[in-house]
């Protein structure tokens, strides 16, 4: 573990050093650069949270989907105001996530990752064949209001970070022991009168809601979205951030989700070298490496070098 | 009735293949209990490989056809199962039962293997030429010598492994470890000489379902992907780990693909399998011939 | 691409990264373009690349642009746009907020297109693009430009031809993938069809990537259609299509209006696509080729295997388009450039040719350049009619 108190002191200073980045740096490319950062690390941390119950849960890419579509919706066609339509996202990603979450997570281990998957392909196909949300060409027009145009990328770092200091807080929560206990054996828990499901969905709502405000946050970055950001292949590279950081803390995958979103800016014109490089690490990571950065880390402190770090 | 026919033809054309595909994914899982996402990947190899040779052995050698496709389909099983070695020896070995490592294994690899046949193959199609040319009609249904030949010996090679699994020594150490891998243990069977031998026979019926279609459609570097899909949705329907789940399913899946490609429009069936999967799911989670724990 | 590409672009943009406050001793214009590089759409942008670098090479070995009293070279930037907006949105920010490029020569996709396009204009940069959408263009975005022939300008004359030649065609069954350029031609090819008196009585889509036509092809065997329009089919799809309906013993029209390449199809169906017609497809080997099209084609041949078409050509034609309007405006400011686009006359691949198209899109923002059908016979593509743009003609008078 890290030393917390001093950690959770650096992570708020990081967290305002961005926001007055964003404010104030006037470098639209770095401003973005910092808001895809916290995109990710959102995805990644989101992702993580529903490893808290031991599921891997591939309909990330779908809640951050559904919240893009619900804020595109809300503002070009409802003509909604900029924090409604913003407000909208997590709402209507929490009530489908409920209903998912409700009917699904009644199985787990590989029939819930299937199933993730199966639901994140339909929810994709099922905006291409929607003339309403723009089919195969998406949507396009999600400005900020004018009078907000300055102050949206570190209204979009304030809102990630928040998302992220939440989760954080979510996690040490009695609530998410609870989570953690599931995962080492939901039996334990159902023995003292828990509902283990309701439990499990409650999670799963709460992963999909706040990446569904990450939706909702990045179509106004992108100002277009389109069925094709939102493949399986999303989720796939939340989970790369998370096993390259770690998973043993909610550190790990903000880190891993950095380095990678930098290390892939000076990428860009790699091609098919790209796939290779993201294949590569994925796999050196899980095998050197079991525990991330963040394991690492931890058997720097505890002096245990020798012996693989738990996953 | 003709179009029924012919619908029903082309249900066995396009299941034979998933049928192999799938068998290959489900037998993985059975033993190793990993979800690998690079399962297309051996699929797609063979079919680079074949369509390599072949495009080689004709052009350039001047060997004949038939016997330029037989060296291929050997070399294209022979280089899966290299493949399949290492990548069992380097990676799946160190990740058996744990179901999120060995997916997110499976998912570097696909990355990892998919980037280089880009890198080797470059994104232009190949097709190759027509091992046996000609149709045949067969109660008012149409279908090429080659597709006719590869139901046969998609067929042939389903009922050999259904056999090796049900009448076989080794067939049942593999069942049994896929039933309870402790127990199996217990009465000395070596766990992961059976685990290696269950993901280089995945690996080959990949394979040679690779080098099948590679027959009859052009060959891309990501020409596994679509299969891998349905893959899925069938050996969920069929239940994870199910031999016989996987064939029903397989035949289910290309039957849905027929009659709704036909009777609605493709994308519609696509869309229409995933609902499957889903109610299916919510029904029966187990898949129709699973016996998963809930 | 070589490891040594690749090094030498990461270690062009550190440097340019480091070196972004300094002035430069010689004058550069970036110009950038965005086109899916890995893949299953990759071998487009591994085409239109190379035809981009192509035209760079050529204007800087010729001297380079003239424009205020500097001279400039030109340096190309190439980034991977993966076919998706997610990725079009970040290659454009690093294209127009790191890099400062103000010239993007090409870009391919319609959904990446339209999230360059979204920065661009308000970042005041021109965008040469092959969106086939018509709501890519218009008086709303006065900095972009088409630098190909879309179903616009395609379809009218490209169905007239086929009508013509078989006349007692009635019906046609259209068949086309699930994606935007699918979705974007649809209703004009059913418009199209109709004002010559054919009735479309089926239209179907199928999701990219599908291997297996079977049933696709019993739908239209079975329908007795007179004419197969494969839509925005690539010729991959298209070819495992005829041999299925070939098989099924279908014998009609065959039409793919944006059928590329006619050489994949003829080797990818061999006798099944006799006589199919193709609407993108220009023959850059044949007789109507220009000199600089031959020239371009064969080099693409011998280092990416794979022939061009009339997509991956076209940023040769928005390169020459640029240079000429930069020179006549005099000036390197996008908006200046942007209006001077439409008056100038350049020298493309295809030889002469303007921009215009202001009575479809409000706007002169289509580049004029002739529509060419070819004809698969004998398994060679034969170019059977080339159709200029009357407003060209015009033009050039």
């Amino acid at each position: 573990m890290l030393k917390d108190n001093l950690g959770l002191t650096l992570c708020i200073l990081i967290a305002l050093a961005s926001i007055g980045f964003a404010l104030f740096s006037g470098d639209p490319y770095y401003v973005q650069v910092v808001i895809w950062v916290f995109t990710n690390a959102v995805l990644a941390v989101t992702l993580r949270f529903v490893l808290l119950i031991g599921e891997l849960n591939i309909a990330t890419a779908a809640f951050f989907g559904i919240g893009a579509y619900t804020t595109a919706v809300a503002s070009t066609i409802m003509d909604w105001t900029f924090f409604a339509s913003l407000l909208a996202a997590p709402v209507i990603a929490g009530i489908i996530s409920a209903l998912f979450g409700w009917i699904t997570l009644r199985t787990k281990g590989p029939y819930f990752l299937l199933i993730s998957f199966a639901f994140t392909e339909i929810v994709r196909l099922f905006y291409t064949k929607t003339e309403a949300l723009g089919g195969n060409s998406g949507m396009i027009g999600m400005f900020p209001p004018m009078a907000l145009n300055d102050y949206f990328p570190a209204i979009a770092v304030t809102i990630l970070a928040a998302i992220l200091f939440g989760l954080y807080a979510a996690e040490r929560s009695n609530l998410g022991r609870v989570f953690k206990a599931i995962q080492n054996n939901e039996d334990i828990p159902r023995s003292v009168g828990l509902n283990v499901i309701g439990l499990k969905i409650l999670c799963f709502v709460i992963a999909s809601a706040t990446v569904g405000l990450a939706g909702g946050v990045h179509a106004y970055t992108n100002s277009v979205i389109a069925p094709a950001d939102f493949t399986y292949f999303v989720a796939v590279l939340a989970l790369a951030y998370v096993k390259i950081g770690g998973e043993g803390h909610i550190a790990g995958p903000i880190i891993g989700a950095t380095i990678l979103t930098l290390a892939g800016q000076f990428l860009h014109s790699f091609g098919p070298y790209e796939n290779i490089f993201y294949g590569a690490i994925i796999i050196g990571a899980l095998l050197l490496v079991p525990g991330g950065i963040v394991g690492l880390g931890a058997r720097f402190k505890t002096g245990k070098f020798m012996g693989r770090a738990e996953r | 009735m003709e179009l029924q026919v012919q619908l029903l033809m082309n249900t066995l054309q396009i299941g034979s293949v998933y049928v192999l595909f799938a068998l290959g994914l489900t037998l993985i899982f059975g033993v190793m209990k990993i979800v690998n996402f690079a399962h297309g990947t051996f699929f797609t190899a063979a079919a680079l490989i074949v369509s390599s040779v072949m495009i080689w052995g004709v052009d350039t050698a001047g060997i004949p056809i038939w016997f330029s496709y037989l060296i291929a389909f050997v070399l294209a099983l022979l280089v899966v199962c290299v493949i399949g070695f290492v990548v069992y020896f380097f990676g799946f070995q160190h990740v058996l039962k744990d179901l999120n490592g060995s997916f997110i294994l499976s998912i570097g690899l696909l990355l990892l293997l998919n980037g280089t046949y880009l890198l080797l193959y470059g994104g232009v199609p190949r097709s190759i030429p027509a091992v046996v040319p000609g149709n045949v009609t067969f109660l008012g249904a149409s279908l090429t010598i080659q597709r006719l030949l590869l139901m046969i010996v998609a067929a042939i090679i389903t009922i050999g492994l259904y056999l090796l699994v049900h009448r076989t020594k080794l067939g049942l150490s593999l069942r049994a470890v896929a039933e309870d891998q402790e127990a199996a243990m217990l009465q000395g069977i070596p766990y992961r000489r059976v685990a290696l031998y269950g993901f280089l026979i995945g690996a080959t019926l990949a394979a040679c379902a690779g080098a099948l279609m590679a027959t009859v459609t052009p060959v891309t570097t990501v020409i596994g992907d679509d299969f891998l899909v349905k893959a899925f949705i069938i050996i969920i329907i069929g239940g994870l780990g199910s031999v016989l789940g996987a064939i029903l399913g397989g035949l289910l899946i290309a039957l849905i693909e027929s009659f709704g490609g036909y009777y609605f429009d493709p994308s519609t069936a696509t869309l229409a399998m995933f609902v499957l999967v889903i109610v299916l799911l919510i029904v029966r989670p187990q898949g129709i011939l699973g016996h998963a724990e809930r | 691409m070589s490891m040594k590409k690749i090094i030498g672009i990461t270690g062009g943009a550190l440097i340019a990264l480091f070196s972004a406050q300094t002035t430069f001793a010689e004058e550069i214009l970036k110009v950038g373009v965005s086109a899916p590089m890995s893949g299953a759409a990759a071998a487009w942008g591994l085409g239109f690349e190379y035809a981009a670098e192509q035209a760079v090479e050529k204007v800087n070995s010729e001297g380079g642009i003239k424009a205020g009293g500097e001279t400039y070279k030109l340096e190309l930037h190439t980034y991977d746009n993966k076919y998706n907006a997610a990725e079009g949105a970040k290659t454009a920010q690093t294209m127009l907020n790191r890099e400062n490029i103000n010239f993007i020569v090409g870009s391919i996709g319609t959904a990446p297109v339209k999230a360059t396009q979204a920065l661009s204009e308000r970042k005041g940069a021109i965008l040469f693009n092959t969106g086939w959408g018509k709501s890519i263009k218009g008086p709303d975005y006065p900095l972009t430009f088409t630098q190909m022939n879309t179903p616009f300008e395609i379809l009218a004359p490209f169905y007239g031809y086929v009508k013509e030649q078989h006349p007692d065609a009635k019906t046609v069954a259209m068949i086309t993938p699930n994606d935007a350029t699918g979705q974007e031609l649809e209703p004009v090819a059913i418009d199209t069809w109709n004002n010559l008196d054919v009735e479309v009585i089926s239209t179907d889509k199928y999701e990219r990537g599908t291997t297996e036509f079977q049933s696709i092809a019993t739908k239209i065997a079975n329908s007795n259609a007179d004419i197969v329009d494969f839509g925005a089919s690539p010729p991959t799809d298209v070819g495992s299509m005829l041999k299925a309906l070939d098989v099924l013993g279908w014998d009609g029209v065959k039409v793919v209006p944006a059928g590329t390449s006619a050489g994949t199809l003829s080797k990818m169906a061999g006798a099944a696509a006799e006589g199919t017609y193709l609407g993108a497809s220009a023959d850059f080997t044949g007789d109507s080729a220009s000199d600089v099209q031959k020239e371009l084609n064969a080099g693409a041949m011998e280092k990416l295997g794979e022939a061009l078409n009339g997509i991956t050509i076209s940023s040769y034609d928005a390169v020459m388009a640029l240079k000429k309007a930069i020179e006549t405006a005099d000036s390197i400011d996008p908006k200046k450039v942007a209006e001077t686009l439409p008056t100038i006359v350049f020298e493309s691949s295809y030889g002469p040719a303007a921009f215009g198209g202001a009575d479809v899109y409000g706007n002169p923002q289509q580049i004029l350049v002739p529509v060419m059908i070819t004809q698969l016979r004998d398994g060679n593509a034969v170019e059977v009619g080339r159709i200029a743009p009357a407003e060209l003609k015009e033009r050039l008078k």
